[in-house]
């Protein structure tokens, strides 16, 4: 029986070439659209579950007082680890883990070759063994047991030796310490959030002797006894806080411990932290959404399609029961055809995502490999995704059309069938309204993508290149490189700074009497150069930081901007030039140039307090240098920098960024919404085109007798055309009614997320109507020409 | 008896008014009749063909089919029992497009649930009667009116109906098609089958033992042969 319903499913698709090749179409971008997405997913939740101590292991958080607006830190002090493995039974083993100089990228010296690096990590001892570090050379337990000793990974250790052995060779970092490499072991997975290339010994540092409550850098993994009461480790940690550091430098008040395994999806407001590799559950749910979205979409095309093609089918089911078919009988033959349409649609779907994999990647900008694909759960869930399509998609027509009576064989009367007419309808409108409040969606996030781009940030930082001069030698080195570069044409000025906009600024607390107990958290750079000029920098009062401070002068010049100002109770710009400022620099700082506020950050964020500053006796160090050029040819630019570069500081690895690129970076998940958006609609739009195009066919065939008596009467191709087109373009009308407040109120939210945003035009709606409009007319109007030419004494004629 | 109707109504209500389709009428029908159904287009042959074959509902009076009270089963009931004896034949053939010859006379013994073996045996039987084993697994479209309906009346016999209806079953066909498929029903006839045929042609009629004239819904006079 299975057999013959296959066959007769079977014949029945090839019968109805045109729906089958536009239901299989519909079902299979779809389904490619969620097989990429499944895999997606399936890889993003996978984060970190291969380690064999994954459920015991956390990452211990703290949350900060209200001075620093109880935000969530990753970094804690370095006193925090050792603190929780000495008092807490069921802490087992703790590792910090901290870049080397805070995560500015190092300069490495090998042999006599240069390397920059940046993702080079000091540890403690414990995380071979936490996360499961397989060696290939030396050995886990012996590899900080020599002073100074250094562990790089498999592909580090190519990259550095080629195929050759790398233990015992030296490598020298940042022109500061040498280390020998101790051992040498397999890449990290790439479904890890550690990322280490290269581990030295903390303890062979001052980062890991200095032991203080203070400065908050280190992020800080803890390993629990198995089947530890979470709870009870997390409050006898807070209660370290009061055993260990006093009332007045207590700037956090709470300690918190976050899975291993959750690190990499749920840590959208933690702040900082070394991972890089995060993702977002955020943008997981609204992938998930989207997806799900267009396969609905495609299955409402399957139906509507299905149940369009009816007229044949009536036919068939009526002879069917006259011939003794049950309902039942019907269903079944029904959801063969489903299944097998959908089959072909699964794989074809799955062979499909193969390819446009790479494409997907690069477009979207999510990271994915092939063998995303082959994941077992990915095999499982095609089958599902299968089993769900064939019974959701094969429902509406399944339920609709058995229930033919065998009268319409002999009725010559045709019923009309008004539900399922205006389910059919309903399900066009709910496609229609998808797309459009896809268009609308697509059409703010390139407005406020583009607002963001062209907004003024208050400096400029275009024409801006970074150098990297962290690992000179010298500070003389540094100051010969700057004289080097004056001198070419192409640099319009150059600052050396601590940090670019935004990047590796310190933080810091301004207060207005030096008594006062909470200050306004700023972020502070240190400088050497002309910032205003180079950054273009809008100059309110004052000027530049001084080109000189005399030998022994102990103040702080300091160089603020608006928020600052304006916290410090300044009347005005010139009110403050000259008055102190109470900071945590050290010496006494008094203020010499005000500029205007400027977007340092992110445009999610409002611009907050900003303070240059320079000093004889500064605590951070010159990393970089600004360059302003003036030449459109870059690659010479780079070329010339990085041959001045190699002659003024030979045992350093140039290493460049250019400053614009840095702030488009801040908008990168964006920029990737914005690409999955776009991606989206314009499949919902194809897909729904193709069950509008369904529609009108199945529409033009049931009126095929009045556009024959109206052409009979003299109705022109172009009147019956229009008459055909009407009743679809009611259709995206109301989709397009329904839509609308949905996408506005969806769309507000969205741009909350941006502290400067663009406003909802109106005319983005009429945009998004109009395309809808004439997509559909398009689509319509092929059918509805095509029945419009129809010979009418064809369709007149009665069987 | 193989099937009684006593005082049969079907009507529809147009413009608040009745329009009776059918008006009164009885019927008796002894196993191993032919009878022709004859009357103008309009007049309920297909009504009547419809009721009796139970396809179609009527408001008043009684249809007693094989001893069992058609008026009072239901719907489900109703279909068991017309798919248990009843075969249909169709002026358009109504054959499955998608469906080869062997299979369309195939398929009525596939929801009878009928043993693989024993539906070949079956269908090879029906094919070599009716001449047209050569055609088994050629699909309706390749084949000629004539041939359709041929096809259309094995399907019909297939499961051994004690009752065979045919509305016009020679009205697509010409004329000596339908002089074949006539004298294939006459045949059938002598061999036990009760047919009921609607038609309006004399000639056709002429070959049931007995024709009852319709006009408006009313049986007009019975005549006999």
């Amino acid at each position: 029986m299975l057999r013959n319903y296959i066959k007769i499913a079977w014949r029945n698709l090839k019968a109805n070439r045109l729906f089958t090749v536009l239901n299989i179409i519909g079902l299979v971008v779809g389904l490619c659209v969620c097989i990429v997405l499944f895999s997606f997913v399936n890889s993003e939740l996978s984060f970190d579950k291969m380690y064999s101590h994954a459920p015991d292991i956390y990452r211990v958080n703290m949350e900060t007082s209200e001075e620093y607006n109880f935000e969530t830190w990753a970094e804690l002090p370095n006193a925090v680890g050792p603190a929780m493995v000495k008092d807490i039974p069921q802490v087992k083993k703790m590792t910090r883990l901290i870049k080397d100089d805070f995560g500015v990228t190092a300069s490495l010296k090998i042999g006599d070759k240069n390397f920059t690096e940046d993702r080079l990590y000091l540890a403690d001892s414990a995380v071979f063994e936490m996360f499961d570090f397989k060696f290939i050379e030396g050995e886990a337990e012996n590899a900080f047991t020599n002073p100074n000793s250094i562990v790089i990974s498999e592909a580090s250790k190519e990259r550095f030796f080629g195929k050759k052995s790398a233990l015992g060779a030296f490598i020298t970092v940042n022109n500061r310490d040498t280390l020998q490499v101790s051992g040498v072991y397999k890449d990290l997975p790439e479904n890890s959030v550690i990322d280490c290339d290269m581990i030295y010994h903390i303890l062979d540092s001052w980062m890991g002797t200095d032991v203080y409550w203070s400065n908050a850098s280190y992020e800080t993994y803890v390993q629990l006894q198995p089947q530890a009461q979470v709870a009870q480790v997390e409050t006898q940690a807070t209660q370290l806080i009061d055993t260990y550091v006093p009332k007045e430098g207590q700037y956090f008040t709470q300690f918190y411990l976050q899975p291993l395994t959750k690190i990499h999806l749920y840590s959208a407001g933690i702040r900082d932290g070394y991972a890089t590799r995060l993702g977002s559950i955020t943008t997981i749910r609204s992938l998930i959404f989207l997806s799900v979205l267009v396969l609905l979409i495609a299955c409402i095309n399957y139906m509507n399609l299905a149940t369009a093609n009816s007229r044949k089918r009536r036919k068939s089911i009526g002879v069917n029961k006259v011939l003794g078919a049950t309902q039942k009988h019907m269903l079944v033959l029904f959801y063969v055809e489903t299944a097998i349409l959908a089959c072909i649609a699964v794989v074809l779907a799955y062979a499909l995502s193969f390819l446009i994999l790479p494409w997907f990647q690069s477009f979207t900008g999510n990271a994915m490999n092939f063998g995303d694909l082959l994941a077992p759960p990915i095999l499982i869930g095609l089958a599902l995704i299968w089993l769900v399509v064939t019974l959701f998609a094969g429902s509406y027509p399944a339920l609709s059309m058995t229930g033919i009576s065998p009268l319409s064989l002999v009725n010559k009367s045709r019923k009309k069938h008004t539900v399922s007419e205006f389910v059919r309808k309903g399900l066009v409108v709910f496609q229609f309204a998808a797309s459009i409040v896809l268009i609308i969606a697509v059409t703010v996030i390139i407005q406020q993508m583009d607002f963001i781009k062209n907004k003024n940030l208050g400096y400029n930082p275009d024409g801006v290149v970074a150098v990297s001069v962290k690992s000179a030698e010298s500070k003389q080195q540094i100051r010969n490189l700057e004289h080097a570069l004056n001198r070419k044409t192409y640099v319009e000025g150059i600052a050396a700074v601590q940090s670019i906009p935004g990047a590796d600024e310190s933080g810091r607390s301004v207060r207005r009497l030096s008594t006062d107990q909470t200050g306004m958290p700023i972020a502070s750079c240190r400088t050497e150069g002309n910032v205003v000029e180079t950054l273009k920098l809008k100059l309110l009062a004052g000027a530049e930081l001084p080109q000189n401070i005399p030998e022994g002068d102990s103040l702080v010049y300091t160089l603020i901007n608006e928020k600052i100002l304006s916290y410090l109770n300044y009347k005005s710009p010139e009110d403050a030039i000259g008055k102190p400022v109470n900071t945590e620099l050290g010496g006494e700082a008094i203020i010499t140039g005000v500029v205007a506020n400027f977007n340092f950050n992110s445009l999610k964020e409002d611009s907050g307090g900003y303070m240059y500053y320079k000093a004889n006796d500064a605590p951070e160090g010159i990393r970089t240098l600004l360059i302003r050029y003036n030449t459109p040819n870059l690659q010479q630019l780079i070329k010339g920098l990085e041959q001045t570069f190699n002659e003024n500081l030979p045992n350093t690895a140039f290493d460049y960024a250019f400053v614009d690129k840095h702030v488009a970076q801040l908008y990168a998940s964006e920029e990737r919404t914005a690409r999955t958006a776009t991606l989206f609609s314009v499949l919902a739009i194809f897909i729904a085109c193709l069950g509008l195009f369904g529609l009108a066919a199945f529409m033009a065939e049931q009126r095929t007798k009045e556009i024959g008596v109206r052409k009979v009467l003299g109705a022109s191709v172009a009147g019956v055309t229009a008459l055909l087109s009407k009743d679809f373009l009611k259709l995206v009308g109301i989709a397009f009614v329904l839509a609308s407040p949905f996408a506005y109120w969806i769309m507000s939210e969205w741009l909350q997320n941006f502290n400067y945003r663009t406003s909802i035009h109106f005319w983005i709606f009429g945009l998004a109507g109009l395309a809808a409009v004439l997509i559909a007319f398009v689509t319509v109007s092929f059918q509805a020409i095509k029945a419009a030419l129809q010979n009418p004494v064809k369709s007149l004629r009665t069987e | 008896m193989l099937l009684q109707l006593n005082h049969i109504y079907k009507w529809v209500k147009q413009g608040g008014k009745r329009v009776f389709l059918l008006n009164d009428i009885s019927l008796d029908v002894e196993e191993g009749e032919f009878i022709s159904i004859m009357g103008p287009s309009g007049s309920g042959k297909s009504t009547l063909l419809n009721v009796i074959g139970m396809l179609d509902e009527f408001q008043e009076g009684e249809y007693i089919f094989n001893e069992e009270p058609v008026h009072s089963l239901k719907e489900k009931q109703r279909a068991k029992l017309y798919k248990e004896y009843i075969g249909f034949v169709f002026q358009a053939y109504h054959l499955i497009d998608e469906l080869t010859v062997y299979e369309n006379i195939e398929t009525p013994l596939l929801y009878k649930n009928i043993k693989s073996s024993e539906r070949k045996a079956l269908v090879a039987d029906m094919l070599d009667r009716f001449n047209i084993v050569g055609k088994k697994d050629l699909f309706p479209a390749q084949l000629s009116g004539g041939q359709q309906q041929l096809v259309g009346i094995a399907r019909a016999l297939i499961a051994k109906p004690k009752l065979i209806l045919a509305d016009e079953p020679t009205g697509n066909l010409n004329s000596k098609q339908g002089e074949e498929i006539m004298e294939l029903f006459k045949e059938l006839n002598q061999e036990g089958v009760t047919i009921i045929q609607a038609t309006h042609s004399e000639s056709n009629a002429a070959y049931g033992n007995r024709i009852i004239h319709l006009l408006d819904g009313s049986k007009q006079h019975q005549a006999s042969n």
